[in-house]
């Protein structure tokens, strides 16, 4: 029946819809272990990014094919710390191992930097679910003189240990076999003895044994979890009593009883590291080489010097800003004509045979629509890659320790200077470059500043605008627009924080600096490629359908002319402007030209020039500094509009154009990286703000 | 004395994190950690080694690492000399 057919049609091209009964396999690990290029060489292209169900915490899945031609599903899990939580991410990672949503965990260990990766390993253990270790870094370990002994490893931790290499493929059959030999036989680890907590952990695990609410879960997890404070849900007073009482003991027991900071938590953590501590003596030699400066070490004493840090990386951000901007300009430009000219007269001479309506639905609609969403590719590749780069280099934390100050004074995590900076050429891919906030909710709250950020496609209208209104002044207007703009994503990020996002709280700064590497060309291929399928998957639906329907509308006459035949001004198009138009009365431009710029605006700020053109029936002025007649014209209409106040009246227009809905695929890559309810609040708010910003700026300007 | 006071160069071995900040435990800031501190950013933070890592953190939580001078030999990678609290 149907629900075949629709299963049959989300298979496709995509392929990861594994088959029930597909045993699971997580994998997780530290940040900046190499997991990614461990997923990436398991899966290969076959990956699938996005959200997992019912969380905003976006998860790559893909087959991977097991010796004996077993199959599973990997699923990476967002790096992690610790499975205490600290965001969703982390939250995410905790729920699916605990409750046994995975059958297996396969856990990157960095071989270099072990005593913290077996931390991670420790809690793992305790909850009692399969593990295997992929020892990750072992050369570049090897390289600075710490030599890991993977059998002595295994022995220690008590898990199959498998060194592997992800770039060359070395050690993933052995991986593959140890999942499966887990996955046929599976057994629960031993976990680390934590000394002087084990009567207390003993106790607790007892009293827990036999509550319902708390059925399901690891016994000794759910131990150490008490003890930590981190509840699960439902868990009975009796229960929060019993492990409050035992953890004052624990505490009381490990540490000066003075010190009010000294809590179960940190006495669980404390002998957690004993432990690694002991696996890692048993297990790592170390050269005389090891405790030396690291060429990492080296490297940073110029890139994060007093001296030399902030110029570098204003050097770097100068060329993120330039290769988004410039370098992809000519390149979008180029896409977009060619669907302009060659493409759509082709198509045309193509369609001679069909009707009107059709020829225009195809070549107006469908493939005006297609090619808005191509001329955006070359951008968001050279976006996609870049980010890539600076993450795998190693480089972004670096940025991200130099930007904090700044950051930090708007209010704003400090990774986010590099959205935010893109956002300025195009809110397209920063909307995308959010993904490299580890907090997901931080991620959300920066999805909906970042459409005040003002993008070059805006800066052609304040140019025209401020040409024809403001003379000799329209440099000052145009600078006062991005001042404007910085202002309200400060204001709006604010204003976020103290309401729906009280949640995120100012972190302090606390920051990896893993070693410096060159990005290899597989793995950044690789990361570009899903984004971008990601990005075109969710997008070009939305931007075709747009496009589609103000073609429609404007080929529509209302007097009941030919299709595509009649005046602009007599259009559908023509006819919802003018209904539009009294809303922006007040604002001081409640006309119909001005109020369909507003409209086509919507699609794409780069189409609103080209409206006001169209409507007044005038050629688009090619010299922006010599309005000429068209600006005579929109002069003459907001003279009229705004009741002798022509020039807070285009300031009102400026301000609006700025604040409100920057283009429809800002809305379709807001949809993919903050879901639907989100995109729709954040529209509303946008059009709320922009219109009462522009109320003040008319009625205060018209009073002056 | 925390860790903001050291110059870079020093070592020195963690006595107490004054705040409450599970996070920097996970991470290795445990009471007899090693801590080399590397290299001190424009803006009042720290780029530390605490075993094989490297951390950045910034000013406000390099004011709450209370540290104390290692005596003798040390090794920056391990908790070898810590007392006690090792089984």
């Amino acid at each position: 029946m149907s629900g075949v057919k629709a299963a049959s049609c989300h298979g496709g091209s995509t392929a990861v819809a594994s088959p029930p009964g597909t045993p699971v396999v997580a994998l997780a690990g530290n940040p900046n272990v190499g997991k990614s290029t461990v997923f990436n060489a398991l899966t290969g292209a076959r990956q699938h990014v996005g959200n997992w169900p019912g969380k905003t915490v976006d998860v790559a899945r893909g087959p991977w094919r097991l010796p004996g031609d077993r199959r599973a599903e990997v699923v990476d899990l967002p790096g992690t710390y610790s499975l205490v939580p600290c965001s969703p991410d982390e939250e995410l990672t905790r729920e699916l191992i605990v409750t046994g949503q995975v059958d297996a965990v396969v856990v990157a260990v960095d071989a270099g930097n072990l005593a913290r990766n077996l931390y991670l390993l420790a809690q793992l253990l305790e909850t009692g679910r399969p593990v295997v270790v992929a020892l990750t870094m072992v050369d570049t370990a090897a390289a600075r003189g710490l030599t890991v002994d993977a059998a002595a490893l295994a022995e220690r931790a008590g898990v199959p240990v498998v060194p592997i290499d992800a770039r060359s493929g070395r050690g993933m059959d052995e991986l593959g076999a140890a999942v499966a030999g887990l996955l046929d036989h599976p057994h629960a680890p031993v976990p680390p003895s934590l000394g002087p907590a084990e009567p207390i952990l003993a106790e607790l695990e007892a009293a827990v044994a036999d509550v319902p609410q708390l059925d399901g879960l690891p016994g000794r997890w759910l131990a150490t979890a008490l003890l930590s404070g981190d509840l699960p849900e439902d868990t009975p007073e009796a229960v929060q009593a019993a492990a409050a009482r035992l953890g004052e003991r624990l505490a009381a027991e490990t540490g000066d009883a003075d010190d009010d900071l000294w809590d179960a938590d940190a006495a669980l953590a404390d002998q957690r590291y004993v432990w690694a501590h002991e696996v890692l003596e048993a297990s790592v030699r170390r050269d005389a080489a090891a405790d030396a400066d690291t060429r990492t070490d080296k490297v940073d004493r110029v890139l994060t010097s007093r001296l030399f840090g902030l110029p570098i990386l204003l050097a770097v951000m100068w060329t993120v800003f330039s290769a988004t901007t410039t370098l992809a300009k000519p390149l979008q430009d180029g896409l977009a004509s060619l669907f302009d000219g060659p493409i759509t007269s082709g198509a045309n001479s193509a369609l001679s045979w069909a009707p009107g309506w059709l020829d225009g639905l195809i070549v107006q609609g469908l493939i005006g629509g297609v090619g808005q969403v191509l001329s955006f590719i070359p951008l968001m590749v050279i976006m996609f890659v870049l980010m890539t780069l600076l993450e795998d280099s190693g480089y972004l934390a670096r940025a991200a320790f130099l930007a904090d100050r700044l950051m930090r004074t708007m209010g704003l995590p400090s990774r986010a200077f590099l959205p935010l900076l893109v956002g300025f050429g195009c809110n397209v891919p920063a909307l995308s470059a959010t993904r490299i906030l580890p907090n997901a909710r931080q991620r959300l709250l920066l999805g909906l500043v970042i459409p005040y950020l003002s993008c070059s496609a805006r800066l052609v209208v304040y140019v025209l605008m401020a040409s024809i209104f403001f003379g000799s002044m329209a440099g000052t207007v145009v600078f006062g627009m991005y001042v404007l703009s910085i202002v309200m994503v400060v204001a709006v990020g604010l204003l976020l924080r103290k309401t729906m996002f009280r949640d995120v709280v100012h972190e302090p700064l606390v920051l990896e600096l893993p070693p410096y590497r060159v990005p290899t060309v597989r793995v950044t291929a690789a990361q570009t490629w899903v984004r971008l399928r990601g990005f075109l998957r969710t997008a070009s639906g939305i931007i075709v359908g747009t496009v589609t329907a103000v073609w429609l509308l404007s080929s529509i006459s209302l007097s009941g002319q030919a299709f595509g035949k009649g005046p602009i001004d007599d259009s559908a198009m023509a006819g919802i402007s003018r209904a539009v138009a009294p809303v922006f009365e007040p604002l001081g431009f409640g006309d119909w030209h001005p109020a369909a710029a507003m409209v086509t605006g919507f699609v794409a700020k780069e189409a609103v020039v080209a409206t006001m053109a169209q409507t007044y029936t005038v050629t688009e002025p090619g010299d922006n500094h010599r309005p000429g007649a068209l600006g005579d014209r929109i002069k003459a209409t907001f003279e009229k509009t705004s009741g002798g106040h022509p020039t807070p009246a285009a300031l009102a227009f400026l301000v609006f154009l700025l604040a409100y809905t920057p283009c429809m695929t800002t809305v379709a890559t807001q949809w993919q990286t903050i879901g639907r309810r989100l995109t729709l609040y954040g529209i509303g708010m946008q059009l709320v703000i922009a219109w009462v910003l522009a109320l003040g700026v008319f009625q205060i300007g018209r009073l002056m | 004395m925390t860790v903001a006071d050291c110059a870079p160069g020093s070592v020195v071995r963690l006595r107490r994190i004054a705040a409450r900040n599970g996070r920097l435990r996970e991470l290795g800031f445990v009471p007899g950690a090693v801590l080399r501190v590397l290299a001190r950013g424009g803006t009042g933070g720290l780029i530390v080694a605490i075993g094989d890592a490297r951390m950045a953190v910034d000013r406000e939580i390099a004011h709450v690492i209370q540290v104390e001078p290692v005596a003798g030999a040390t090794r920056p990678g391990g908790r070898a000399a810590r007392p006690a609290a090792a089984s």
